[in-house]
Parts: structure tokens; C-alpha cells; sequence
């Protein structure tokens, strides 16, 4: 048993471990934005059950480099949230 | 000219009569400064996330419409005084969204 989970764990690193410095990476780092694109859903004060995704568990708003929200989203994701703390709704 | 959304809450403890009395009267104050309503909508009882002034609960109404700079100052000079709402919010939006309502109530 346990030599066949030291094996997995061996097959999983050879696949991020890099030969060399110049090397492109096999997986993405970049994930884009989910607010921006064709069928993104509407960013507004009313639309709590999206609003909800970007808040911790505590109440505040998570950092766009968690989310990978865009700048501008991100300043309108903001602007909403404080909005619908305002009505108490979040 | 230029689109407004506005949100009132109102107390928990009104009777019907007075919760359309307050709806009203807003709505006539629209009227009184050449304001177009476009759509009224009743978000009714919700539980507030936090209390606010000791209040739990409060009955929501959200109004669409049309009109100059001057409804919204006479509008919020009228909601400062009034004792029966909590909070209001006025937000200037491009083009009003008759389409989705996010507060209706699910039909069983």
C-alpha cells in the first residue's frame, strides 16, 4: 500500500517539476475574469445571490486576486456590495 | 431628464393601510415634482443582515422612474423627517432593467 501511494505522489510532481528555466508551465496560472465576457451575469445591488460569492464567510469582501475579478468588476462589485449593506441585505 | 431607481424601508409595525399610505405619498411627491413612474415594486417582509436602530425586520418598496435632480432633493428632504421609514437608497442608473426582479416571490 504504501509504496503505490509513494508512486502516485511520484507521477504527480514529475508533471510540475520543470527541466528547465525556459520551459512553459503545464498548467494555467491565469484564470480570467467571470464578470467580464459575453454571458456574464449582472453586476447590481439587487442580485444578492451573486453578490454572495464574493463575500467571506465573515461578511467582507474578498480581494480580486482571490476571485480573479477584473479591475474595473472588481470596482463595481465594490460599489454594489456597499449598496446592499446599506438596505441590510447582505 | 434621467433614470432613477429608489428604495425605501419602511418599519415592521405598520398595518397595511399605513404601508400603503407611506407608498403613496412617495409616490404623489414623484408626481408633484414632474417625475414619470415607470414601476413600483413591493419587495415585502424581509429579515434584516444586521439590526438597524433595534429594528429586525422591515417591509421593502422600490420604485423605477424618470425625472430631474430636484424629485430626488425633495424626495429625501420629505424621507429625513419621515419617522416611519429606516433607510433609503436612490442609485441613477443608464437604463432601467423592467425585466428581472430579483425579490419575487416563488410561486409553489
Amino acid at each position: 500500500m504504501k509504496r503505490s501511494k509513494r508512486d502516485k505522489k511520484k507521477t504527480k510532481n514529475t508533471k510540475n517539476t520543470k527541466l528547465s528555466l525556459f520551459q512553459k508551465p503545464d498548467t494555467k496560472f491565469f484564470k480570467p475574469c467571470p464578470l467580464s465576457g459575453k454571458d456574464a451575469p449582472v453586476i447590481d445591488y439587487k442580485n444578492i445571490k451573486l453578490l454572495k460569492r464574493y463575500l467571506s464567510d465573515s461578511g467582507r469582501i474578498l480581494p480580486s486576486r482571490v476571485t480573479s475579478v477584473s479591475l474595473k468588476k472588481q470596482k463595481e462589485l465594490s460599489r454594489s456590495i456597499k449598496r446592499a449593506r446599506l438596505l441590510a441585505l447582505i | 431628464m434621467h433614470n432613477y431607481e429608489h428604495t425605501i424601508v419602511t418599519k415592521q409595525d405598520l398595518s397595511e393601510t399605513q404601508t400603503k399610505k407611506v407608498v403613496n405619498k412617495y409616490e404623489d411627491l414623484i408626481k408633484a415634482n414632474s417625475g414619470e413612474i415607470i414601476k413600483t415594486e413591493e419587495w415585502g417582509l424581509r429579515n434584516f443582515s444586521h439590526l438597524i436602530k433595534k429594528n429586525k425586520k422591515g417591509f421593502y418598496f422600490h420604485f423605477k422612474f424618470k425625472g430631474s435632480g430636484k424629485v430626488i432633493e425633495e424626495l429625501e428632504k420629505a424621507e429625513n423627517i419621515d419617522e416611519s421609514l429606516i433607510r433609503y437608497l436612490t442609485v441613477r442608473v443608464k437604463e432601467h432593467d423592467l425585466k428581472t426582479n430579483y425579490f419575487e416571490k416563488k410561486i409553489l
